[in-house]
This record gives C-alpha cells, structure tokens and sequence, in this order.
C-alpha cells in the first residue's frame, strides 16, 4: 500500500515538473518584437554589422526552443532559452537606440552640409550678380548657368534628404558647396582685376 | 620498518603527482581561446571590410554561426574534456575560423578590384571631361552644354569623395553616372553644331557666299561675308577681297539663331538696313542689319507652331555689326563685334544696302567640325 502511494506521489511529481516545462512565451515573443523594432529604426542601415549578429542571437534562440521542444517533456529546459530570448532583446533595444541615434547623426551631416551647400551657392549667386562683364561676355553667361546649375542641384539634396539618403545627400551638398566656392573665387578674382562692370542693357 | 613505510609513502607520492601531471597534460579545454581570439579578429576584418554592407548574405551567415558558437563557449567555459575525447565545439569553431578567413580573402580581393576600377573610372572621367572642355573651350561653344558640365563635375566630385571613403561601389556608381553626363553632352553637341559637318549644308553656304561674291562683282559694290566657325568678317569689292578681320560673335554665337535672348549670331543673307554713328550707338559705330528677313520669320513661326520655341518668346532684332563700347562692356548678344580701329574702316566703305551674308562656315574642315571630330574619336578611344 505504502509502495503504490509512494509510486503515485513519484508520478504526480513528475506530471507538475512536465507541466513547469513550457517554452518562455512571452519572452521569445517579446524578443522578436524587439528585434523588429530595431530593424525598423534602421539598424540594418546604420548597425549592420550588430543587427546581422542580433540576428544570429535571435536564431539561437529558436534553435534552442525548438530543440527543447524536441526532446521528451520530462527532460525539457527552457532555461537557456529564456537567457537568450532576454540577452536578444536588451541588445535588440541597444541597437534600436544606437541606429536611431546613427540616423539621426547621418540626417544632421546632411542637413548641415545642406544649409552650407546653400550659404555658398546663395553667395555665388549674389556674387553673379556684381560680376563683371568683361571682353567675354560667355564667359558670363557660363558662370550664370553654372550658378543657376548650382541651385537647382540644392534641391536634389533636398529630395534625397527627404528620402532618407543622407549619406547621398551629404556628398552630393559638399560637391556643390565646392564648386560654388570655386565660381565665386573665380569672380572674385576677375572683380579683383578689373573692378565691377555696368549692366547691359540691349536685346537682340 | 618505519623506513619501509615512508618508502611506500613517499612511492605512492611520487606516483599521484605523476598521475596528476598526466591527467592534466591529456585535459583541454572545450573551445581554445587562440581559436576564439582568431575568429574575433576575422570578425574584425569583416567588419572592416564592411561585409555586412557590401556581402551581407555571407556576413549573416558568419554572424549568425558566430552568435550561436559564442553562446556555446561561454555555456562550456569551465568545461575541461579529455584529449582524445570527441569534441564538436572545437570542430565547428575551427570550420568557421576556414570559412570566415576565406570570406576575407575574397572581400578583400573584391575591394582591391573595386577600388582599382573605380580609380581607373575616375581617372577615365576625368581625361574625358578635360577633352570636351578643351575642344568645347575652342570652338566657344560651352553654353551649348548649358547646366551639364556643372552635373558632371558634381558626380565626379561625388565619385571622388566616396572613392576617398573607400565606398569603392558608390564611386564606381557615380562616375557611371558622370560618364553617362558626358555621352549627353558629346550628343548634344553633335546634334546643335553637326551642322558645321555637314556637307551639303557647308555646300550651301559655299553656294550662298559665292553668289554674294558675284553679287558684289556684278554690281562692282561693297559686299560682307561673315564666317562663324571661322570667326572672320571679310570684305569684298566688286567681287575682290579687300579686307579681313577677326571677329566676337553673340555668347552663344556658334548656335543657329531661333528667338531673342538666346546669344545666337542668325545665319542667312542679310542688308545692311542703318548705319550709326558716333553718339548714335554705345558701340563707338554700328551697321544695323535688316534681321529677321522674311526667311527667319518663316523658320521662326514654323518652330513655334511645331512648340520647339516657347509662345513666350519673340523673334528679336537689332542684329548690328559693331565696334566695342569699352573694355568692361565689350560684349555682344547675337551681333558681330570688331575692334574699334577696324570697325571704323569697314563703317567707311560700306553703304546702306550692303549685302551681309553670315554663313557658319566657309570649309569642310573648319574648327567645330575637327573640334566634332575629335571629340568623337576621343571620347570612344578613352
């Protein structure tokens, strides 16, 4: 009698440590969210390197599962699954915190790079303006389309910024700002030369 | 006895340290820190190499192997196994280790290869634009090419800066774009200026000249050629050379004139309509022509009904052959310009009346067809 009570006792036990062996639900699901939500701020743009081993961290995590799962009730543990489902997502938040901080940088070095592109065209053009006529009256006509150029090329810069291609943006905003330095040098110096010329007033 | 003993004692000694020193010798640990260690440097150079931007299949492939192995050294960190004992970690570790090296001689041969092409690219670009430039500089014709050369020389500089920044794809990207700019540019010009090459259009103003020629001889009068291409203003009487000079033309004077504004010097055969002289114009002495003749009002409603010139824009006139007002303002916007001394000389001897015939050029191997020419031969070559 004492023997198949004892039996019964060993059984139950058995049947509530089974039942305790269930996969960390939440955890993986909150893992993977995490994971989505570094992917969305970019991370795979701005953190490649860390979101490719964040997904590593995320598929041996459900390796993990899914070999718990795997084996008899009684033998499972989700322990070490439930280590990396919190390891994936502190450093999914990690990394949505870093690649947001990295757009936010790469829109910022657009941005500024931008306004300074614009300062100087805005410049060059105002320059244009004062240039003097000289004996080649192409040549002025040459540096007129070249700022007019100048200042169309401000809003592809633009769009790119607003489409998020900030590094474009920012090479393309420092190409201009170059050049528009370089025109404005070059009336500068003719200005130095022969001081400023008058308007032309004729049509042909 | 005793001395049996400590003998015994001291043999069983010598024997468990040897024992110990055996077992310890034939222990290793799961996962060789040298072989980690390699593997973070490889993870290193990848990153480096920016795999995961410019592999990132491969580089995912690593991380995620790499992840998972990491997870497994640090599981088995106090794990000491028997040498001889099978030992999965290490295998796997050293699989990655072949495959991870093996990924970063590859990327970095691929870097190599895309930073020399995209030098090579730059370098092409660059000699290409210098070309254009030069023969674009010789014959005056730049503004043809309106906004274009600014387009390119951004994408070079583009180009050059990822070039610096070692995004050998971007760069490579970007003189793709600015050789693409200049296959524009070379089109454009061949299409607005193919005209100076072609023969039947330099036979028809050979034809126009010579009837002009004849025209001057005939009724043993003054008679003006204009040459664009050649920048020449010759002057015949009773069908004889008597002078030739130099000449400026409009800013964009090598262009076929179409509207007002657009600096084009017109083409055609031409009066003089009005002769101004000192205080009458700002150009020290001016010979006004009768442009648009009836020929130019014919090709301008035309274009304008087909919508290849704005509804906006006018036909335009006061097309003069005249002198330099002074030095800051020696410029022209569609006329023909000389130098004061020579504009007073030709103002002498010539009439109201006189016929002006402004061709584009007198020969078939004038400037802006070898300029075509060349152009179309170098930028194929390059």
């Amino acid at each position: 009698m004492k023997i198949r009570h004892l039996l019964v006792s060993i059984m139950g036990a058995c049947l509530l440590m089974s039942g305790c062996a269930q996969p960390p639900a939440d955890q993986i699901n909150a893992a993977d969210q995490a994971v989505k939500d570094a992917q969305q701020s970019g991370a795979a743009t701005y953190v490649p390197d860390d979101y490719a081993k964040l997904e590593g961290l995320l598929s041996a995590m459900k390796t993990e599962v899914a070999e718990q799962d795997g084996k008899f009730a009684l033998l499972r543990d989700y322990g070490k699954a439930e280590q990396l489902a919190a390891t994936t997502k502190a450093e999914a938040e990690r990394l949505k915190t870093e690649a947001a901080q990295k757009l936010e940088e790469a829109k910022f070095g657009a941005t500024q790079a931008h306004h300074a592109a614009q300062a100087s065209v805005t410049s060059t053009l105002e320059l244009v303006a004062k240039a003097p006529v000289g004996k080649d009256r192409a040549a002025l006509q040459t540096i007129k389309t070249d700022a007019e150029a100048l200042k169309a090329s401000l809003n592809d810069v633009q769009m790119m910024i607003d489409k998020g291609q900030y590094l474009g943006a920012e090479t393309k905003a420092k190409a201009i700002q170059e050049k528009a330095d370089a025109v404005s040098h070059e009336i500068e110096t003719a200005l130095a030369k022969i001081g400023k010329g008058k308007a032309m007033a004729r049509k042909k | 006895m005793i001395r049996g003993i400590s003998y015994l004692t001291a043999a069983l000694g010598y024997a468990g340290v040897l024992a110990l020193g055996v077992s310890l010798a034939a222990c290793v640990e799961t996962a060789p820190p040298e072989m980690v260690e390699a593997i973070e440097s490889l993870d290193r150079e990848l990153l480096q190499l920016r795999a995961a931007e410019v592999a990132p299949d491969d580089y995912s492939a690593f991380a995620r192997q790499w992840v998972t192995l990491r997870t497994r050294v640090a599981a088995e960190e106090d794990t000491i196994r028997w040498r001889w004992e099978p030992n999965e970690l290490e295998q796997a570790l050293r699989e990655l280790q072949a495959e991870g090296a093996k990924t970063v001689a590859r990327l970095s041969e691929q870097q190599e290869t895309q930073r020399l092409a995209a030098a090579r690219q730059i370098a092409d670009v660059e000699a290409r634009v210098h070309t254009i430039a030069t023969q674009v500089s010789a014959i005056n014709s730049r503004l043809i090419l309106a906004e274009k050369p600014v387009e390119t020389d951004l994408l070079l500089k583009q180009a050059r800066a990822f070039y610096e920044q070692g995004r050998y794809d971007q760069s490579l990207q970007a003189s793709d774009r600015a050789s693409l700019h200049l296959a524009a540019e070379s089109a454009l010009l061949q299409r607005e200026l193919g005209r100076y090459a072609s023969p039947d259009r330099i036979a028809q103003w050979q034809r126009m000249v010579r009837e002009t020629i004849l025209w001057s001889k005939k009724h043993k009068a003054s008679a003006i050629i204009v040459s664009k291409a050649e920048r020449s203003l010759t002057l015949y009487r009773s069908g004889r050379k008597v002078l030739s000079y130099p000449v400026r033309l409009g800013f964009n004077g090598i262009k076929e004139k179409r509207y007002q504004g657009d600096g084009a010097t017109p083409e055609g055969r031409y009066r003089v309509a009005g002769k101004r002289g000192r205080g009458q114009t700002q150009f020290y002495r001016a010979l006004l022509l009768d442009y648009p003749n009836q020929e130019d009002r014919r090709r301008f409603l035309n274009e304008r009904k087909k919508g290849r010139i704005p509804a906006s824009r006018d036909i335009g006139g006061q097309i003069e052959i005249h002198g330099v007002d002074n030095e800051l303002m020696a410029q022209t916007l569609g006329c023909v310009m000389l130098e004061n001394p020579q504009m007073a000389v030709l103002f002498d001897r010539v009439d109201n009346g006189t016929p002006v015939t402004i061709v584009g050029a007198l020969l078939e191997q004038n400037a802006v067809a070898r300029a075509l020419a060349h152009l179309s031969v170098h930028l194929d070559e390059i």
